[in-house]
């Protein structure tokens, strides 16, 4: 059975993908906020990756999940490279497990959390409801 | 307009256990020369910790499990597995016992009548008053006859347990020996910040109730960070109450062992109160609460398990949703739904559990699923959202990739202020989901400290 991937994309894959052409194909999620390439995984490849990386699974939507950030991050290198969601840049992505699964390994013990600021949720903490 | 009105359930069994000795010097005597057992983790083939018999001895003591007092006698446990009955009639789900290896009970050289001297990280913690030494023959045969098998249980198991199963590995790595009796706790342990904020065991909870002037409160188990979906299913099945919509909506946390993937316990249980310090549900009317348990998973057991819990705690109503504590394809996706709706015939329920004798008496709302609709432009009901070519359904993986990520959630998923709170703790463990490292280490700090006791 074939499957879907989405590839997040935030401002920076935006700006690297401007005037690619694959503008066009980013769709829209939750009312426009968030922005992805929804890519037709066919049933071969979507064999391939779930036998390739045991923690991938198939979500109640019928995408496939829970593979590596590693995985995520170099199959949108691959779809900029061939300026295609099909199978081109699955077929990339495939050839570079072992690489993926390298990194993969390095991000499994650490990640390095967003630089955000969270004063106002300290903030609020300093003045719980419950006091146990 | 008064018999439509529902009242507080009393506790499963009838009446609250509460196994806590609050005097240290009556608790020092009770374990005075008793010989001693310092408490281990079970560990599964590769020595990972799935247990700690810890927690449900808190449990127990606190009244989470009421009538439960203790680690089971053998024949207790062969009925439960028989019936789902407890040998006072009242249901219960699981074996629960205390197990030792051959080699640690040779070592303590006690037999009935005895008491044991139970240790926590160093500290007296419990007392066990023995009443039965007995023997689990094949454990692999006590954690699939505790789950079920596809022949044997038609209505709801669908494929047979096996390693992949978080509770059936549990059973099936328990030690040999099996010390029954009632357990004490002599010796309160501290929770640990952030913790300490939502420890309501069951007498408290229904004090807390009363301060707040609930008579129906709706419980929403959860072992996650919540998403916008979540916060909407809280919101829209608290208004089943009876003459007006539930007066408190209650959160309880399952707080033990974690395993790869899962956001941390700390996340959790702050992520659900920033629900309400961030304003989108009262605080007047919401209540974030833990209990300790290390999951089994057991689709309609553990829902039955979580039906005893909440009702002990005073909540009138419970929300279950579609595989509702499942892990994998084992069991059938609505059997928590079957089980209160219509019962299991196979696990001793010829009708729903409310309406068995020494059943339960929360009452179950059954609720499907919440997605985003943008055609309806809000987070629809999917019994209510006929949009069902646009609409977006929360998937918890799909979340936990983004937050991976490190892409800011749009408020449709994910608050802000709870977001944050994944990021706090990101900061803290260096990583946003539980790794080998944060699962080692929690099981060796636990989520309590011991005061020191000197015996």
């Amino acid at each position: 059975m074939a499957h879907k991937f989405a590839v997040l994309l935030d401002e920076k894959r935006m700006g690297a993908i401007k005037g690619s052409g694959l503008e066009e194909k980013v769709s829209s999620l939750f009312g426009g906020a968030l922005q992805t390439f929804i890519l037709e995984v066919p049933e071969d490849k979507s064999k391939q990756i779930m036998d390739a990386f045991d923690t991938a699974r198939i979500d109640s939507r019928g995408f496939i999940t829970d593979l590596p950030i590693a995985f995520n991050r170099t199959i949108f290198e691959e779809i900029a490279k061939s300026k295609s969601l099909g199978v081109e840049a699955l077929d990339g992505v495939l050839k570079r497990v072992s690489e993926i699964k390298k990194a993969a390994a390095k991000e499994s013990e650490s990640l390095p959390p967003p630089d955000i600021d969270i004063s106002d949720i300290e903030k609020l903490q300093k003045t719980p409801r419950q006091t146990g | 307009m008064g018999e439509l009105v529902i009242e507080r359930p009393a506790p499963h069994g009838g009446r609250l256990e509460e196994r806590v000795m609050r005097d240290p010097a009556l608790g020092k005597k009770l374990a005075k020369g008793c010989p001693v057992y310092d408490i281990k983790p079970t560990l599964d083939e590769k020595g990972v910790p799935v247990r700690n018999v810890y927690r449900e001895i808190m449990s127990t003591c606190y009244g989470f499990f009421s009538p439960v007092e203790g680690s089971m006698k053998q024949a207790e446990v062969e009925r439960i597995l028989k019936e789902r009955r407890l040998l006072n009639d009242w249901v219960f789900p699981y074996p629960l016992v205390f197990d030792l290896s051959e080699e640690d009970y040779k070592k303590l050289g006690v037999t009935s009548g005895d008491r044991v001297l139970l240790r926590l990280k160093g500290e007296p913690f419990a007392i066990l008053d023995v009443e039965e030494v007995w023997r689990i023959d094949n454990t692999e045969e006590l954690a699939t006859k505790t789950f079920g098998t596809p022949e044997g249980n038609p209505e709801v198991v669908r494929e047979p347990f096996d390693k992949k199963m978080p509770g059936w590995v549990i059973y099936k790595s328990l030690n040999p020996v099996v010390l029954a009796g009632k357990y004490t706790i002599i010796n309160e342990p501290k929770f640990k910040p952030p913790f300490n904020r939502f420890w309501y065991p069951p007498k408290r909870s229904r004090e807390e109730y009363d301060k707040r002037g609930w008579r129906t409160v709706i419980n929403h188990q959860t072992r996650n960070v919540p998403h916008v979906g979540h916060e909407f299913l809280m919101k829209d099945a608290a208004y089943m109450g009876d003459t007006e919509p539930c007066h408190g909506i209650q959160v309880n946390a399952i707080i033990g062992v974690k395993r790869k993937g899962d956001y941390p316990d700390e996340a959790i249980v702050e992520g659900h109160e920033m629900v309400h310090l961030g304003g989108y549900i009262k605080p007047e009317r919401h209540l974030v609460t833990i209990c300790l348990w290390d999951m089994r998973y057991g689709n309609p057991l553990e829902s039955m398990l979580h039906g005893i819990i909440r009702q002990n705690m005073g909540c009138t109503h419970h929300m279950f949703g579609r595989d509702h504590a499942a892990v994998g394809e084992y069991y059938d996706m609505y059997a928590t739904q079957i089980l209160w709706g219509k019962g299991i015939p196979s696990f001793g329920f010829p009708a729903p559990i409310t309406d068995v004798p020494y059943g339960l008496k929360i009452r179950p709302q059954n609720m499907a699923e919440f997605w985003y609709c943008p055609k309806c432009g809000e987070i629809a009901y999917s019994g209510c959202c006929g949009h069902l070519k646009e609409k977006q359904k929360f998937s918890g993986s799909f979340v936990r990739g983004m937050v991976a990520e490190g892409v800011f959630p749009p408020k449709v998923i994910f608050r802000p202020e709870v977001y944050k709170v994944i990021v706090k703790w990101w900061r803290e463990f260096g990583y946003p989901f539980c790794n080998p490292k944060y699962v080692k280490e929690k099981e060796e700090r636990l989520e309590v400290d011991l005061p020191h006791m000197e015996i």
